[in-house]
């Protein structure tokens, strides 16, 4: 960029080679795909590829959902669904730029001294088009999908409201607390029927808190005077972490409980038992 | 090396021609106005949207006090004044318009002050603890605060902008980009000063 | 800076004692807090004023401008060693002085992080108990955003950047040290939210909570004020340098692609702090004056609060990553010797990057329950955003492919880099997710996505640019032994904390937790292991930097061998950089066979 130096052109030069074929019979696709995984570098960055690919498929398909707690409901198997489905799909473009970067690093040049000049490839439209093209269609695919499973999730008018069962949760420093207002039941654990539809009503009475009954995949704010709606559908017996997830002072580490999804003449009985009366 | 601006000086800190600096340092002050803008924008969003909430109806809660419409209009009256006598007398500089905008900001100041001090919406509860009444009324406060502190900043330009025109020796041309430059704060202040009336008198 | 010191303190003493609240307990908490915010706020005008900040504008007023050997004066001018101490104009010394800052805030910042990754090494919270923890988080949080906000374009937007673009000096050098004694007088008044008790919140300081609480948060409150200001002065200084002081003949397809991307990154910052400072003043009238903004008592939202953040919170991530970004773009084509692959493919990255950044907020907000029709939207730009920050792994992926990278220290960030990024951008797309959010919000996935991107790609970033210009900045190379050491610590350290981290935040553990169920033990002591091994890399960095800068191998005009103006001066660099201007007639990437 100095004044001594200047650059003949200023049009963006692709591969220099390309004229020196000119002059030949234009090659066809297949032959330009043969002399393109012939070359070294093509070749290294494809194994490389190859490899990182397969970590991140499995990464998605086996590590997600052992790391992740039991799928007691269908939000939270949409959940999983997703996180697996994207890693897998995020699978070939880790292998593109990790093969691309670790094949560079396999051709390092060694020394004090800078290495020769490399070709000048200031651009190549053709990558770049089919680059953004190729990124964009995985975005798409992303948002759609997302799109899906957030219409179903949130498509509460589908449930019958006679059948679903109501809850209101209280979020207050540094408990929380339930009452099943159709029921007459208060309680500090989250005692829920199987395959029966729940709506959370939500509220706090102090700061913002945030609850999230971990095994169910949803959550939803606290906030003090305002209430706030989530509701999903256990299908799945057993037991649920209830969780803060919003710091909310001091003892925010310690605010949690746990809970149940049992079969509806567990829960009867529950109800039963502490001094509530069955719908 | 190029040639200086002004007759005395060796080093200066920029080098180039006074059309160019004052070019400069108008856009610099037309970023801060973007900052600025932001601001207030942020500060209007927060009125409407707490005006949609609404939350437990206390936006205007009943027997909540209000400010009136004309309120927001009266300080941006001094405003619009100002800003159009300096875009007029821009050229001439003259001690007159850059009196008339002095006095313009002062009158504003000392108006948008003493609604501030006059507010009718803080309430007192039970223990003693003064409180603003509603959503309405903690917006119009910030938005009457932030007028307030445009008046500030622009008595100060105002009042060094007419001192200047008796006092400075400085190079012409730049001096009347810095009258330029200065234009674009009047005209923003008087531009937010309107956009703060029309929000307030949307109750 | 004495005199600066003296008066601060003065106008901080003054003003609360003004103020200060007396025992008269309905309105206790309002008046302690409206005289602390005030002694913080006098603390920093009066060493402004001590340290002759406001002289300028007051010679302006009065109309007695500064005159030649004023200014002379001002830019340091024979002041040798003192002149880093006082209210320089010269570019040279604010970069000096925020590359110093910088060091300073990252250290104190890191420390905090290490008490926090010891405490969690077991669960019980045991080490330090809630109270400091919670603190700890809060401010090691605030800490690194100010460090990270400025770890870029601070050191090198005023060093390098105006010498790159053939400039004598920024556009306003009086602002530019403004900017930097503003952000200086931050330093003590976030000090100063210890003594007071400490902050209860995160750094996103979210309502009601921090109306909620104690006088510590009146630090964090005027900490943000005042570094707001520092931020909107020194974004219009770099971008007003940028446009109209480029030299002749450097057309905007000419600039170096550090000064594209650092400039859109503080045009971004422009019009986005105001909002954080927005919320803040809102913080302070409602701790001060009971205002209702976020007591939905008196019709307000804790929403209200959410917004306003989110809209600076989610630009200001992008502000921190775009400088990083942008100069492992400007080291590659020096160290591959082939052009940057691409230069309008990273500027469509940056611009796109930059406009989407400001539709995306409320991603933060997916379960806050505010509108939940209006998730989809924000889903939508938000996962938009994966298709520019594509473009920018293709112009850093083209420019090495088919080179051979000369793997000098600043080279080593860009492997990192393209590392890391690719970690937190994926994981940036699970929570762009609605459904997917729903699960991991506010666990420690999102800290380890996070710490990938900012730390990960930005500080990485940051740091190769240290070791870049190093050589112009100090004269001298920057160690290469201890900074491959430094290297491999921090990064290997890197991946074992938040890879061990995002297992933690998969398995269900909330973030911003003292303590943690036992299930989650093995993956927080591995973390904890993989942190110490971080602190020890940046412990290694910094002895490297002060030990090179006093005594490395003195360094040659152009160690690089690389293209950009700031190479064509020599160390010292002069006063006011160049004899002559230059005029320029390429742009700097003509490397490689055929150029």
């Amino acid at each position: 960029m100095t004044t001594q130096n200047p650059n003949p052109s200023s049009n963006p030069s692709s591969n220099p080679s390309s004229a020196h074929e000119d002059q030949q019979l234009a090659p066809t696709p297949g032959q330009r795909v043969t002399t393109l995984l012939k070359r070294t570098d093509v070749k290294r960055t494809l194994i490389f590829g190859i490899f990182w690919t397969a970590v991140f498929v499995v990464l998605g398909l086996y590590a997600y959902p052992k790391w992740m707690p039991e799928v007691m409901s269908t939000d939270m198997k949409a959940m999983e669904r997703i996180i697996v489905g994207f890693t897998v799909i995020s699978a070939p473009i880790a292998g593109l730029v990790l093969g691309i970067a670790t094949q560079a690093l396999t051709n390092r040049h060694k020394g004090n001294t800078p290495p020769p000049d490399g070709p000048a490839i200031r651009t190549n439209g053709p990558v770049v088009i089919v680059w953004s093209i190729v990124s964009g269609i995985f975005c798409l695919i992303a948002v759609v999908w997302g799109l899906v499973e957030l219409n179903t999730f949130a498509n509460a008018a589908t449930i019958d409201e006679r059948t679903a069962l109501h809850v209101e949760v209280t979020g207050s420093q540094w408990v929380w607390s339930f009452k099943y207002p159709d029921l007459g039941v208060q309680s500090d654990k989250l005692m829920l029927p199987l395959d029966r539809p729940v709506f959370f009503d939500v509220t706090s009475v102090d700061v913002n808190h945030s609850f999230w009954p971990l095994q169910l995949g949803i959550k939803v704010d606290a906030n003090r005077l305002q209430t706030t709606h989530i509701n999903t559908t256990p299908d799945k017996l057993g037991r649920i972490d209830v969780k803060c997830a919003e710091l909310c002072g001091l003892y925010h580490a310690y605010m949690e409980t746990t809970g149940e999804v049992m079969t509806t003449a567990d829960f009867d009985n529950w109800v039963t038992t502490n001094g509530g009366h069955i719908a | 090396m190029s040639s200086d601006t002004t007759a005395e000086s060796k080093f200066h800190i920029h080098h180039d021609a006074p059309a160019v600096v004052g070019r400069r340092e108008r856009l610099g002050v037309r970023l801060v106005i973007v900052a600025d803008g932001a601001f207030v924008a942020g500060m209007i969003f927060s009125y409407f949207y707490l005006r949609g909430l609404n939350a437990n109806g206390a936006w205007i809660p009943k027997g909540g006090h209000t400010m009136a419409a004309s309120s927001g209009w009266i300080v941006t009256i001094p405003l619009i004044v100002a800003a159009m006598v300096h875009k007029i007398g821009t050229k001439s500089r003259s001690a007159v318009t850059s009196g008339i905008v002095l006095l313009a900001m002062l009158v504003g100041a000392y108006l948008q002050w003493h609604q501030l001090a006059h507010m009718p919406f803080i309430a007192k509860d039970d223990g003693g603890r003064h409180f603003f009444e509603g959503g309405y009324a903690s917006s119009w406060v910030l938005l009457g605060g932030a007028n307030l502190f445009h008046f500030i900043i622009g008595t100060f330009i105002a009042l060094g902008l007419f001192i200047r025109g008796f006092r400075a020796k400085v190079d012409p041309t730049l001096e009347y980009w810095r009258q330029l430059t200065a234009s674009s704060w009047f005209t923003w202040i008087a531009i937010s000063g309107v956009l703060c009336a029309i929000t307030t008198s949307i109750l | 800076m004495g005199t600066g010191v003296v008066i601060g303190i003065i106008f901080a003493f003054a003003a609360y004692y003004a103020l200060r609240p007396n025992a008269d307990t309905t309105n206790f908490y309002n008046q302690q807090n409206k005289a602390l915010l005030a002694a913080m706020f006098a603390w920093s005008i009066g060493f402004l004023i001590g340290i002759g900040a406001f002289i300028g504008p007051f010679r302006w007023l009065i109309g007695k401008d500064l005159t030649a050997e004023e200014q002379l004066y001002l830019a340091g001018d024979g002041q040798g060693i003192k002149r880093y101490f006082k209210y320089c104009t010269d570019h040279k010394v604010v970069g000096i002085q925020y590359l110093v800052g910088v060091m300073a805030m990252l250290a104190v910042g890191g420390t905090m992080a290490m008490m926090i990754r010891t405490s969690l090494a077991v669960p019980g919270g045991h080490f330090i108990g809630a109270t400091i923890y919670n603190s700890l988080v809060g401010l090691h949080g605030i800490t690194m955003i100010v460090a990270m906000i400025i770890v870029a374009t601070g050191p090198f937007g005023n060093y390098i950047m105006p010498i790159m673009i053939g400039a004598r000096d920024m556009a306003f050098p009086r602002l530019n040290a403004l900017s930097w004694w503003v952000l200086f007088t931050a330093i003590p008044v976030l000090c100063s939210a210890w003594f007071l008790g400490g902050i209860p919140t995160g750094w996103t300081a979210y309502a009601p909570l921090s109306v909620q609480a104690g006088p510590g948060m009146n630090a964090f409150i005027a900490t943000i004020i005042i570094f707001a200001i520092s931020t909107a002065v020194a974004g219009m200084n770099i971008t007003a340098t940028v446009v109209t002081m480029r030299a002749k003949g450097m057309k905007w397809n000419r600039v170096p692609i550090f000064v594209i991307g650092s400039t859109m990154s503080v045009a971004l910052a422009i019009p986005a702090f105001p909002t954080f400072m927005l919320a803040m003043v809102q913080t302070a009238t409602d701790r001060v004056y009971n205002t209702g903004f976020y007591d939905a008592n008196v019709g307000g939202s804790g929403w209200l609060y959410a917004h306003l953040f989110w809209i600076m919170g989610h630009p200001e991530v992008y502000v921190i990553l775009l400088p990083g970004i942008a100069i492992l773009m400007e080291i590659a084509p020096v160290f591959v010797r082939k052009p940057l692959f691409s230069y309008n493919a990273a500027v469509m990255g940056f611009a796109g990057i930059a406009g989407l950044s400001v539709l995306v907020w409320a991603h933060h907000m997916y379960i806050s329950g505010w509108t939940p029709t209006l998730n989809g939207p924000f889903m939508v730009t938000t996962e938009m955003i994966s298709v520019p920050t594509g473009l920018l792994f293709l112009v850093m992926l083209g420019t090495i492919w088919r080179g051979k990278p000369w793997m000098k220290l600043p080279m080593l960030g860009l492997f990192a880099v393209i590392w890391n990024l690719l970690i937190g951008g994926i994981t940036g797309i699970y929570l762009s997710d609605v459904p997917a959010d729903n699960y991991l919000h506010g666990s420690m996935y999102v800290t380890a996505h996070f710490h990938y991107t900012l730390m990960g790609a930005a500080l990485t970033g940051a740091v190769s640019g240290l070791a870049y210009w190093f050589p112009k900045m100090t004269g001298r190379m920057l160690n290469e032994k201890a900074g491959y050491t430094a290297f491999w610590f921090t990064q290997i350290g890197f991946q074992i904390l938040f890879l061990g981290m995002f297992i933690a935040g998969a398995e269900g553990q909330p973030r911003r937790v003292v303590s943690f169920a036992s299930m989650y033990k093995y993956y927080n002591m591995i973390s904890t292991g993989g942190a110490y091994l971080v602190g020890t890399g940046f412990i290694i960095l910094l002895w490297a930097v002060i030990h090179s800068w006093r005594k490395g191998d003195i360094a040659p005009q152009n160690p690089w061998g690389a293209k950009t103006l700031e190479w064509t001066v020599p160390y010292p660099v002069p006063l006011e950089n160049f004899d002559e201007t230059p005029v320029i007639t390429s742009d700097p990437y003509g490397y490689g066979r055929g150029n």
